[in-house]
């Protein structure tokens, strides 16, 4: 009978558990937002790899668009725009890229399992002063469908996100 | 009889040698605007919208169906061309190949075309960089960027002149 007991003690207590872990990681993963109305976007460096001219471009371009379209900044400025000296908590941007493979698209089409593009790229947030308020490593990727410079647009979208998760032109009290 | 075929002889000649004289102006006009396919960057323009490049008046062109968009060779910062492919059946037909039987879709991708592409860095009033890529047919992009240099734009990897030595010369020269 007392076995009995020491069970249904136990299940319950693991049921609670379970329960409640989600609420918790949550709050774990719900970070406070860093107040920043403007952002500025530096041209994507890449000393250390090999990147040809389409991508660097392209990364900066989709990097430009997603974050108009979903980081939540008022205002995104790029690389030398003068009137981003006068916008007040600026938050800078400068992504240098760590690795880059380019597949083949024909690879993909044909095989579906083989050809994948990805690149790597170290994302660094700063202030006007230049103190770094978050870094992150970004990837991107093509694994199936598509053109090789997609690849560019799937590193944009989570760097927005990454972007959208941690500032806030109006922070949480 | 005889007179009538030394004048046309003396008029093919000239005709000859106008057609020589007529050879290098021709080739001093700008290039005929390229068909091309902007990929993304320009501002105004959507991303994958068909369009013609070309020089005109010192100027880049983009010319689409809805606007033509104008940017200074000088303001130019960077010219690079690429080379890249696609399925010769692309698109939404392309697309909708590849779920054709018998991986009969996979067979169609073996057959590409081949393709230029142009990338562009230039600035902004306010002094914004900005980039833009092109795709055109193969071998119509050097041409345009050698344009685009000789109108004043700038280049991270200039073109080999015609007057470059040959492949091998240097090699033979650095010998000890």
């Amino acid at each position: 009978m007392n076995r009995m007991l020491e069970y249904k003690v136990a299940f319950a207590l693991t049921l609670s558990i379970v329960s409640a872990a989600p609420a918790v990681r949550a709050q774990e993963k719900a970070p406070a937002k860093m107040k920043a109305s403007a952002i500025q976007v530096k041209m994507i460096e890449s000393e250390e790899i090999k990147l040809p001219a389409e991508f660097q471009v392209a990364l900066y371009e989709d990097l430009i668009q997603q974050l108009q379209k979903k980081s939540g900044f008022q205002q995104v400025y790029r690389e030398g725009d003068r009137t981003a000296a006068n916008a007040a908590e600026l938050v800078i941007l400068r992504s240098s890229v760590r690795g880059f493979k380019e597949g083949s698209e024909r690879m993909r089409q044909v095989t579906t399992v083989a050809g994948a593009t990805s690149l790597q790229v170290h994302c660094e947030f700063a202030d006007k002063d230049g103190k770094v308020l978050l870094e992150r490593d970004i990837s991107g990727k093509v694994r199936f469908f598509g053109a090789n410079l997609n690849a560019t647009n799937d590193f944009a979208k989570k760097a927005a996100q990454l972007a959208h998760d941690n500032f806030s032109s109006a922070p949480k009290a | 009889m005889h007179k009538g075929n030394d004048h046309r002889f003396v008029f093919a000649v000239c005709m000859f040698a106008l057609g020589f004289l007529a050879a290098p102006s021709r080739a001093q006009q700008p290039a005929k605007p390229a068909k091309v396919t902007h990929i993304t960057g320009l501002t105004g323009v959507k991303n994958k919208t068909n369009g013609t490049l070309g020089l005109e008046n010192g100027a880049l062109r983009f010319s689409h169906d809805k606007a033509d968009v104008d940017l200074a060779a000088s303001s130019l910062e960077d010219v690079v061309t690429g080379n890249d492919s696609q399925r010769l059946i692309h698109g939404t037909l392309g697309t909708l190949t590849m779920f054709a039987p018998y991986g009969s879709g996979r067979f169609l991708s073996l057959f590409r075309t081949k393709l230029d592409t142009l990338t562009i860095k230039y600035r902004d009033a306010d002094g914004g960089l900005h980039g833009a890529i092109f795709m055109m047919g193969a071998g119509t992009a050097e041409s345009l960027k050698v344009d685009l240099v000789a109108a004043g734009a700038h280049t991270s990897v200039p073109t080999p002149t015609n007057g470059a030595a040959p492949k091998g010369t240097d090699i033979k020269e650095h010998k000890p």
